[in-house]
């Protein structure tokens, strides 16, 4: 009886913090998100009351269309990215050999990130200069004529894309890796008595028993991605023109520049949604393409 | 059951959770911001746009003020940001979070934003003391002055101003065999000299801003992205401080102007600079290599104003390396200046404290101590002189303060209170025109004009 | 080797890989070699992969533009807070999940583990009020507490606890042994490794965080890291690379530290997520 009062008390102890905490600065601004997106509030004059103006806006607007398409565009190009070069990657060093060379690797490939997005934004900013960037000077040794990553709409995603694959691949990287050295070996034996070698037995063998672990990684990547703010925050403010802009860029716009926050609100509750959404779709999805054993 | 490992592991939990506990009580100082000096103090505080060095280079005023007033403690605080934008969306979130200082530093970029919603008029203290500042006025053009009136009332004292003017590199002029262009030059003399760069250097290079991006060309083809009209008022303060000078309430950009033709002609124009390889795509919030790249001969023009002057001195560069000129004329010559001064927050306690402060940082001997060195224009004319500029600054220093007797009507950079936005909807769409072909001009006038309208049209609701 | 190496496939793998790997360490390695050029020539091409007359004065300008000791003190004890809060409530909360029976359990980690899927941009604004509200406005303390309570933390601990074996409780509540006796001298030390891991996880987080920083420090005194360097880029009047990437690279100091010495646990970390 005593043991049973002490369990209950120290029970709810040990929970409190993390309760509490989770409750007052996760679960209350969610509310409050929700509440403050049915308003017009500058913070300096007092709120208010719009109805549904904050959504219907949106609809409407084109910078807020513009962004959510380059969201969009962003995460499937970058995640798709993402997770091929972590696949061809984690398959190559899982081959055959010396372990001191396995080590190098893997610790290579996991490298950029450990570093800030900020860091990396600046320099990478410096590489893909137009006129003094390393790449275009790498480039013009072959006879390609400069290029203005940062400076022209067609080229800024590619950069932003580029930027935050270099550095996020990584972590895709890491799960195909634990994913592939948890398959039994004899399950290649039997493949390869089949004749499956190569493409085949990758495609065949090897993909569906990591099955499981692409799908985590996809859908870590998928929500990682949607919130993109850092680099084309340092690398293009978003431009040139809207090319850049993403939603988390145009909610800190609206937010702490324009200083429209039940606007901000609005978006970041569509964005939520939105990834909740996708979250869904990809584990419906899964019911169909993974493979558990 | 309980081993060795388990009891040096209890051992250095319990160490962990003591020097933690610790080093929390001896950082609370810093994890509360006790320990930011003048926090929690009941003194003047004076914001402004900057590293914590600039923030001590002003404290000799700070000093120079509290000697003369030794009842006024004072505290300067500087905010750092990547431009003028970004620095009034912190003083907005400053105000927001209930820490707003009692004074700040800011720029024509946001002195209607201010006027509408932050600052507080200064026309009652002025009409008061209008004999102990008088001197002020006898010294700073007008046009400097117009800039910062709003609605007919008097905001901000501006201390420092930059016309855009045309920075040239000598150097690259003289690889180039090129003669340094005359005052009256046109446009087609600025096209023909951009020609006239061989080589590595890039011959037009510029930043999409609201300061020396596109606007300068708007303004000497007479026109601007925004209409442009005055307000009325304002009438004793000319009466009493610039009799006989005409001059209005301030100005008032109230809608878009962006599918006016010679907006387009601008556009068009850079747009084939562009194209012809004799300009560069703008950056957007960059500018912070330009200095090293004008220094080392591989930028032949751009855009700039007496500012300059001090960086490239510190970037490596001789006085006879470069020289500055008049933007060229087009329909007009009329160029664009932004300015700034100190606006006293509508929501102080102290606002005769600080109108003090105000009126001290006006004088001659405080703008003295605020500029020792040209890293800006200070407004007081007198200023503007050989003393200031012996040794660091171009040939033709002058033409900087000239600007303005020059060309009368040249105009401050186009900031209504709603700024923000129409810098972004700009500076998106700047971007947008120059990387196409001719068409993609129409097209993004066309949505900087419906960006726009929205904007205004926004307020009105 | 030799004879391995004259596979096609395996050399075109080591082909693969090396190039990778130059790509992936190539922009690192040429900040670190640019900072330690002149800041006149930092604009010069082409660029120099060997630093071969290093020049340190760019880290000494470094230092000059902005408080380094500062940004390090600040970016410290925000990081070492949260991650120390972090390992603690995050391993008490974990325990009891993995743990205790009580009523309500599976709703309060269901509620707990879907926080994970909230962007923090979309409770920016909120939080900045009750930030305000505290009257912890422009302080290091506005970018710590809230980021202690941690869904992610609560769950890695509650699969640690898992994975340790129940008998040792069993025995110790046998022997009479209380649950408060049983969780400190038994499963405590025993977690400690878990603990690791999402104490490095958070140190890396938030040692590299700049959206949070970016919107709650107005003061420069109470600037971190990320921050100070953006605005190192901007405030710079000389435009000078090397000096900016200079202080690219002493930010990564720590952050290498932690990858040389924690790469264990930050893998781990990292992948126990992903495995359920």
């Amino acid at each position: 009886m005593r043991t049973d009062r002490r369990s209950r008390l120290m029970t709810w102890l040990f929970l409190a913090p993390t309760m509490i905490g989770v409750g007052i600065f996760v679960v209350v601004p969610i509310v409050g998100s929700l509440l403050l997106a049915f308003f017009r509030w500058d913070i300096i004059t007092s709120p208010r009351f719009v109805g549904l103006a904050n959504f219907t806006e949106l609809a409407t607007d084109r910078t807020v269309g513009i962004s959510f398409l380059n969201t969009a565009v962003f995460v499937a190009v970058a995640v798709l990215a993402q997770l091929c070069i972590a696949m061809l990657l984690a398959v190559l060093v899982q081959s055959k050999m010396p372990s001191w060379m396995r080590v190098f690797f893997r610790s290579t490939f996991f490298f950029p990130l450990v570093l800030s997005a900020a860091s990396v934004s600046i320099l990478m900013k410096y590489l893909f200069n137009e006129s003094y960037g390393v790449i275009n000077w790498a480039l013009s040794l072959v006879g390609i004529p400069a290029v203005p990553w940062l400076t022209s709409p067609q080229w800024a995603m590619v950069v932003v894309i580029a930027v935050y694959v270099w550095q996020n691949f990584g972590f895709s990287f890491l799960l195909f890796v634990g994913g592939l050295s948890a398959i039994p070996g004899d399950v290649y034996e039997a493949g390869a008595i089949d004749g499956a070698t190569g493409w085949r037995r990758f495609r065949h063998l090897t993909l569906p028993l990591v099955s499981p672990t692409v799908l985590v990684a996809s859908v870590m990547a998928i929500i990682t991605a949607l919130q993109v703010f850092d680099q084309p925050y340092v690398l293009t403010r978003g431009g040139p023109g809207d090319s850049t802009r993403t939603v988390v860029m145009v909610i800190y716009e609206s937010a702490f520049r324009q200083l429209e926050f039940g606007r901000a609100s609005a978006i970041g509750l569509v964005l939520m949604l939105l990834i909740m959404l996708v979250t869904a779709a990809q584990f419906r999805l899964a019911r169909r393409f993974v493979f558990y054993q | 059951m309980v081993d060795r490992s388990t009891l040096t592991r209890r051992a250095l939990l319990g160490a962990a959770g003591a020097a933690g506990v610790a080093g929390t009580v001896a950082a609370w100082p810093r994890l509360t911001g006790a320990d930011i000096p003048g926090r929690g103090e009941d003194a003047l505080t004076i914001l402004i746009l900057g590293t914590a060095q600039d923030a001590a280079g002003r404290q000799v005023i700070a000093d120079a003020f509290m000697e003369e007033h030794p009842d006024i403690a004072v505290r300067i605080q500087s905010v750092q940001a990547t431009d003028w934008g970004d620095f009034f969306a912190k003083i907005l979130t400053m105000v927001a979070s209930g820490t707003q200082p009692d004074i700040v530093y800011t720029a024509t970029e946001g002195a209607q934003l201010f006027a509408e919603r932050l600052a507080l008029p200064l026309d009652d203290y002025l009409q008061r003391d209008a004999e102990e500042i008088r001197d002020y006025f006898e010294d700073v053009h007008p046009s400097l002055i117009e800039a910062f009136m709003y609605k007919g009332s008097l905001y901000q004292l501006p201390l420092d101003f930059n016309a855009a003017n045309m920075y040239l590199n000598l150097d690259v002029l003289e690889r180039n065999g090129l003669e340094m262009p005359g005052e009256d030059w046109s446009r087609d003399d600025f096209s023909e000299l951009l020609r006239g760069m061989q080589g590595d250097a890039t011959p037009y290079y510029w930043t999409n801003r609201l300061f020396g991006g596109i606007v300068p060309w708007l303004y000497v083809n007479d026109t601007s992205f925004l209409t442009e009209e005055k307000a009325r008022g304002g009438e004793q303060f000319w009466s009493t401080f610039y009799p006989g000078e005409e001059r209005s309430g301030g100005y008032l950009w109230t809608g878009s102007n962006a599918t006016a033709e010679p907006v387009h002609e601008s556009f068009e124009y850079l747009r084939s600079l562009v194209a012809d390889g004799l300009a560069v795509r703008p950056e957007e919030g960059g500018g912070n290599t330009l200095v090293g790249l004008f220094a080392s001969g591989r930028i032949g023009t751009t855009p700039a104003g007496g500012y300059w002057v001090q960086g490239l001195a510190e970037g490596g560069m001789r006085p006879e390396q470069y020289d500055v000129q008049f933007f060229p004329r087009w329909r007009s010559q009329r160029h664009q200046f932004g300015a700034a001064g100190y606006a006293v927050m509508k929501t102080t306690r102290k606002a005769d404290q600080a109108w003090e402060w105000i009126k001290y940082t006006a004088s001659k001997e405080a703008m003295q101590l605020a500029f020792p060195t040209p890293s800006t224009t200070p407004t007081r004319r007198s200023m503007v002189n050989d003393a200031l500029y012996a040794g660091v600054g171009p040939e033709h220093w002058s033409r900087f303060y000239d600007t303005l007797d020059r060309f009368p009507t040249s105009g401050p950079i186009p900031a209504p209170p709603q700024q923000a936005a129409v810098e972004t909807a700009l500076i998106r769409n700047v971007s947008t025109a120059l990387s196409g072909g001719a068409a993609g001009v129409e097209r993004s006038l066309q949505n900087l004009d419906r960006d726009l309208r929205a904007v205004f049209a926004e307020e009105d609701s | 080797m030799i004879r391995r190496l004259k596979n096609p496939t395996t050399l075109a793998t080591y082909a693969v890989l090396l190039v990778a790997a130059a790509l992936t360490l190539g922009p690192v390695w040429w900040t670190f070699t640019t900072s330690l050029r002149p800041a006149a020539e930092s604009f010069s091409l082409p660029p120099s992969f060997f630093p071969l007359d290093p020049d340190f004065s760019s880290y000494a300008a470094v230092f000059e533009q902005i408080r380094v000791p500062l940004l390090v003190l600040n970016s410290g004890l925000v990081t070492l807070l949260i991650a120390g809060g972090q390992m603690i409530t995050a391993a008490m909360a974990g325990y009891v999940f993995a743990r205790m029976e009580f009523r309500g359990k599976n709703a309060l980690f269901a509620i707990v583990l879907s926080t994970m899927m909230v962007p923090a941009q979309v409770t920016i604004v909120p939080v900045f009020m009750l930030i305000r509200g505290m009257g912890l406005s422009d302080t290091l303390l506005a970018l710590i507490i809230p980021a202690i309570p941690t869904a992610f933390g609560t769950f890695l601990m509650r699969q640690y606890f898992l994975g340790l074996p129940l008998e040792l409780g069993e025995a110790a509540a046998i022997d009479g042994a209380s649950p408060w006796r049983t969780f400190f001298s038994i499963y405590a030390p025993l977690a400690l490794p878990g603990m690791a891991i999402v104490g490095v996880l958070a140190f890396n987080f938030h040692w590299n965080e700049f959206f949070r920083p970016l919107i709650f420090m107005i003061s420069e005194e109470n600037y971190t890291l990320p921050l100070g360097l953006v605005t190192l880029q901007g405030n710079l009047g000389t435009g000078s690379i090397s000096i900016v990437l200079a202080g690219v690279i002493l930010s990564m100091i720590p952050a290498v530290v932690v990858f040389l010495f924690g790469q264990r646990y930050l893998r781990e970390g990292l992948t126990a997520g992903a495995s359920k």
